[in-house]
């Protein structure tokens, strides 16, 4: 995204010498403000993102490649956290386990965010009512939904056994929490029904892009409901589902709070995620060296994700109604 | 056939009855759950710890809410989070409406590259590096501290604040500021007096989001604080589902739970025309 606007600026820039140097930008830059004000004005942010992000990100790095705890001495062990890491049973179970979670969850985000977007993409009696009710859960968030969702876990009194048992499909005995498979579940119930109001946000305002005269010629020539869909609104709508679809998959690989929540990753570690396994391995084991070297490993994934979203975006640049 | 038209062709029954359903069937699933929830929190702990029994329900009352401000860390924990939610959102908008003037209206020769510097942190998870940054904040004494966890939450708010007040800025007209100018404004008079009418709504987004993120925000909190007394509201809540403070009081959770939703809904509603704002800019995360 941002790659793309700082592009097109450039392109729009007028052509002259060298970019930079334009008669009227420099005397904005001598005249108006004393000279060096820009740099001044940037420099708190710039400082804030290098003492909290770009600082610990280098730390990260040289301390993972240490045996360091967070009390006494350490030294140098070179690559061993990193084998470590790839070999631990442990970690490769959270990675696995994310990795499940994610895919469970994402393409039923994609798909009812898909369908509200289409209930609500057009100016009808409440539309805009209904917009913001459907986004409502995703603003509360998740850290608070959890702690409702806890309650109505409880076997026997919570909400989720009552309806369940008022339907006749369980006796509402089930202690969700306290297995595997139900808890995770539940939690991607959850996700899925707290999250895909964002993707109907995004997928809306990328359908109300596209031009209607499409669909009108599409509907003269005999087109069905499905069939536009299917020939116009997806193909156009290509930039947006790939971006909604990157915006949940990042955010499930970063998975923690409704887990450390609802279940702290148990039983055992059933259904530990890769943030909760190296939270615990940082403060609760104490081995920050190798909680590094595995946060470095997380960091390549998501890097690799962002990556393959820019590659994406960037191929075939058409369809530019959908845009948004 | 006609799916979006603007020009208000009649639709046929069918599709007015579709949607009418959809309408009908989203609002139930979409809110209910929280509608349920609000109920639960003025029912007596002994009721949702029970299943239920139609003689007793529907015996509703405030002493959730009560037993909310009694309870000392709770009380102080929803203060904390109050003040560590209007201090990001401040700072986040200071200093974001700064820089994004800065980037929007003045060329120095690293303004590029410290603008891909902000954006590239956009990308790095905060989750992904909260080992070295509890190391930084401790090292600077800015662990178990209000101040450390709100100078943390600028911080991740911070990239996307940029983003969107760079943009409000360069959508001020340069005769603008041309005419502040040859009035006599200097730099602060600029920002303060001319330009700020027209920045006020990307000031508003900014702020909204860095309250939204920072009032419930969950692991980072619970990473830097270990004090019981600066514990902010979700993590008071895990320590009552835990039953630290005594026993497990799920009417104390219930109540707590919604006293963290409200601020969140309430803003929404109020401001919903910045938050859609800043989905527009392109610069969402997940």
């Amino acid at each position: 995204m941002t790659a793309v606007s700082t592009r097109s600026e450039r392109a729009v820039s007028p052509s002259g010498p060298a970019p930079g140097i334009q008669p009227r930008r420099r005397l904005r830059d001598s005249l108006t403000h004393p000279r060096g004000t820009g740099i001044v004005l940037v420099l708190p942010a710039v400082i804030f993102v290098t003492v909290f992000v770009l600082v610990p990100l280098v730390v990260a790095v040289y301390i993972s490649l240490t045996d360091f705890p967070l009390i006494g001495s350490y030294r140098f062990i070179g690559l061993t956290n990193y084998i470590s890491a790839l070999t631990d049973p442990a970690f490769g179970h959270a990675l696995l386990y994310t990795l499940i979670y994610t895919a469970i969850v994402t393409l039923p985000i994609l798909v009812l965010g898909y369908v509200l977007a289409v209930l609500v993409r057009r100016r009808r009696r409440g539309s805009t009512l209904l917009r913001t009710l459907l986004f409502i859960p995703y603003v509360v968030g998740l850290t608070t939904l959890s702690f409702f969702l806890v309650l109505e876990a409880q076997p026997g009194s919570g909400a989720v056994n009552i309806v369940l048992r008022a339907l006749g499909i369980t006796d509402g005995q089930t202690a969700w929490l306290v297995s595997g498979p139900l808890a995770t579940g539940l939690i991607c119930t959850l996700v899925v029904w707290a999250v895909s109001g964002l993707t109907m946000v995004l997928l809306m305002s990328g359908m109300q892009g596209i031009p209607s005269d499409v669909y009108e010629s599409a509907a003269m020539d005999g087109a069905t409901w499905w069939q536009a869909e299917r020939r116009i609104t997806i193909p156009m709508l290509r930039r947006t589902i790939i971006l909604s679809l990157i915006i949940s998959v990042i955010g499930s690989f970063l998975a923690f709070n409704q887990f450390f929540i609802l279940t702290a990753g148990g039983p055992g570690t059933a259904t530990t995620t890769a943030v909760l396994h190296i939270y615990n391995k940082a403060f609760v084991q104490l081995q920050l060296g190798a909680a590094s070297a595995e946060s470095i490993l997380l960091i390549i994934v998501t890097g690799l994700i962002t990556a393959v979203q820019f590659w994406l975006l960037r191929e075939r640049d058409s369809g530019k109604g959908a845009l948004r | 056939m006609t799916a979006i038209t603007v020009s208000g062709r009649r639709e046929s029954g069918t599709k007015i009855a579709l949607y009418s359903a959809g309408f009908v069937l989203s609002v139930i699933v979409f809110m209910v759950p929280l509608l349920f929830a609000l109920f639960r929190a003025f029912q007596p702990a002994a009721v949702i710890q029970n299943p239920p029994s139609t003689s007793t329900f529907f015996h509703l009352g405030w002493m959730n809410f009560a037993h909310l401000g009694s309870q000392a860390h709770l009380g102080e924990s929803i203060v904390n989070s109050a003040i560590v939610a209007v201090a990001t959102a401040v700072l986040t908008a200071l200093l974001a409406t700064l820089a994004g003037y800065g980037f929007a209206k003045f060329r120095f020769r690293i303004s590029n590259w410290l603008f891909g510097l902000i954006v590239v942190t956009m990308m790095v998870p905060f989750q992904a590096i909260l080992t070295p940054l509890y190391l930084q904040l401790n090292s600077m004494h800015l662990t178990n501290s209000l101040l450390g966890l709100v100078l943390f939450y600028t911080t991740v708010n911070l990239p996307f604040g940029v983003f969107v007040m760079r943009n409000a800025f360069e959508s001020v007209p340069a005769e603008l500021e041309d005419s502040g100018f040859v009035d006599g404004a200097g730099t602060t008079r600029m920002l303060v007096s001319v330009l700020r009418p027209l920045i006020l709504p990307g000031v508003a987004t900014t702020a909204l989001y860095a309250f939204l993120a920072s009032w419930t925000e969950f692991l980072g909190a619970l990473t830097f604080l270990t004090n019981a007394k600066l514990y902010t509201l979700p993590l008071a809540l895990v320590n009552v589902q835990q039953g630290a403070y005594g026993q497990v009081d799920f009417g104390l959770l219930a109540a707590g739970a919604v006293v963290a939703m409200i601020p969140c809904i309430v803003l929404y509603a109020a401001l919903q025309r910045f938050y859609v704002a800043g989905l527009a800019s392109g610069a969402v995360k997940g």
